[in-house]
């Protein structure tokens, strides 16, 4: 089936197959593989991009659900090479060990502060609800989120702890 | 990688239930032993997020999926004293949590939502999937169930209504017949107002299945109890009645529960934790 899908703001038209998900055309048929595969069900969320302004689980969707549809992913997320707020923020933090979760977990935390600039230390747990990290852990993510949303304080830093 | 299968997209309704009649003919002649050329087992596609797992298990193997979300008329959520709120086949979990209607009116529905699976789930995941799928830990189904909601049924015979109180028929079971879709599900206006919580237990805060949930509703001087992850089926304890005693209530909710022990805990412990939510829920919901 013929589809027609802005990813990144760029137009592609390509022939796919029913049964091909979102996630395997976005890395095997446009070479866009910063967006991971972790385990194929809607557990882990590496493969979390922008489907229509929404976040999603890309191994859950349809390729051809897609069609006429505006994607977005890790790679259209740094403008000329530059790091965005929120990656240069993960970066300072040491928010990335592996950086296997990283582009879908930089999807979520752009969704949950569009929403909600000045997240708590609860709201952002749950925003990041549905990504895993299985290296890094969540305190540097947490921090990094609350660094980027101007709420990182030398009181507050390192009291996450065991938040 | 999923196995193969064919996809349609139909925007009419009536093409909707030729195909799925179509399907339905093709199965029972499967079953009959009888060889047909030409014909699909079609599965309805909406959020996909029980229906690709499935399919990538190799639990489901449809040879049509058919996706429901363009379907004229299948979108949205509508609120009018004349027909109660009307929730349709494309509805997704987050749209329920956006919905002022569903907010003012019918918290419920809203705090069952609100527990179930991750943020990005719920931005594909939609009620009527969630109910179509009768898992025994639906979140939906408890809240439906409390308030009475019943389902509007179609296919090319024509139409049927089933309440949600004998859609349920066993594990991943429903009344539904092979050529049936639910186009929507109605939640009566008498059910507006009704307060209710939901309580949910789950080994972490954030995205996880129940391990038992229990909601309790109370309105006109009933008390409804709708639990879920304690039988083969979400199940629903009426009969109670505002002034019946905490343990009279809790005892009912014991009493309709039949849980099974397996991986995620013991029968024992989901007796004793439904009983437990509903005595909590009995002193929250006043």
């Amino acid at each position: 089936m013929k589809i027609r899908v802005m990813v990144n703001g760029g137009a592609y038209e390509r022939d796919v197959e029913a049964h091909r998900t979102l996630l395997r055309f976005l890395r095997e048929d446009l070479g866009l593989t910063g967006t991971k595969e972790g385990c194929g069900a809607g557990e882990c969320g590496a493969c979390t991009v922008f489907l229509n302004g929404k976040t999603v689980n890309s191994c859950m969707v349809l390729a051809v659900e897609a069609d006429g549809a505006e994607v977005e992913t890790i790679e259209g997320e740094a403008e000329d090479g530059r790091l965005s707020a929120i990656q240069a923020a993960f970066d300072r933090h040491h928010a990335i060990q592996c950086g296997y979760c990283t582009g879908g977990m930089v999807m979520s935390v752009r969704e949950l502060l569009r929403k909600n600039p000045k997240p708590s230390i609860a709201q952002i747990k749950e925003g990041i609800e549905g990504n895993f990290c299985r290296c890094t852990g969540y305190q540097q993510i947490i921090e990094a989120v609350l660094d980027v949303s101007g709420q990182l304080t030398p009181a507050n830093k390192g009291e996450l702890k065991y938040a | 990688m999923l196995q193969r299968f064919e996809y349609a997209a139909p925007t009419d309704r009536a093409e909707l239930l030729r195909l799925l009649a179509e399907s339905a003919e093709y199965r029972a002649q499967a079953e009959y032993g009888a060889r047909t050329e030409h014909g699909a087992m079609a599965k309805l596609l909406a959020g996909g997020t029980d229906l690709l797992v499935n399919i990538r298990a190799g639990v489901a193997k449809p040879s049509l999926v058919i996706d429901v979300k363009k379907v004229a008329g299948y979108a949205g959520i509508s609120w009018s004293e004349s027909e109660g709120l009307i929730i349709r086949p494309a509805v997704t979990i987050n749209e329920i949590l956006r919905d002022a209607a569903v907010s003012s009116r019918f918290p419920l529905l809203a705090e069952c939502a609100r527990d179930l699976a991750s943020y990005q789930i719920r931005n594909r995941a939609t009620v009527i999937g969630n109910v179509v799928n009768a898992s025994p830990c639906s979140d939906m189904a408890p809240a439906l169930l409390c308030l009475g909601a019943r389902a509007l049924v179609a296919s090319s015979r024509g139409r049927r209504e089933i309440p949600f109180s004998g859609f349920f028929t066993g594990v991943k079971k429903t009344a539904l017949g092979s050529d049936e879709i639910l186009e929507a599900i109605v939640v009566p206006a008498s059910s507006a107002g009704a307060r209710g919580a939901y309580r949910k237990l789950k080994r972490i805060a954030g995205h996880d299945l129940g391990i038992v949930g229990v909601a309790l509703s109370r309105k006109d001087g009933l008390v409804k109890i709708g639990i879920s992850s304690s039988a083969p089926t979400p199940i629903l304890v009426e009969g109670l009645e505002e002034g019946d005693s905490v343990d009279k209530v809790a005892a009912a909710a014991r009493e309709a529960i039949s849980p099974i022990s397996d991986v995620r805990c013991s029968k024992e412990y989901r007796e004793f934790m439904v009983e437990t939510f509903v005595k909590r829920l009995m002193r929250e919901v006043a």
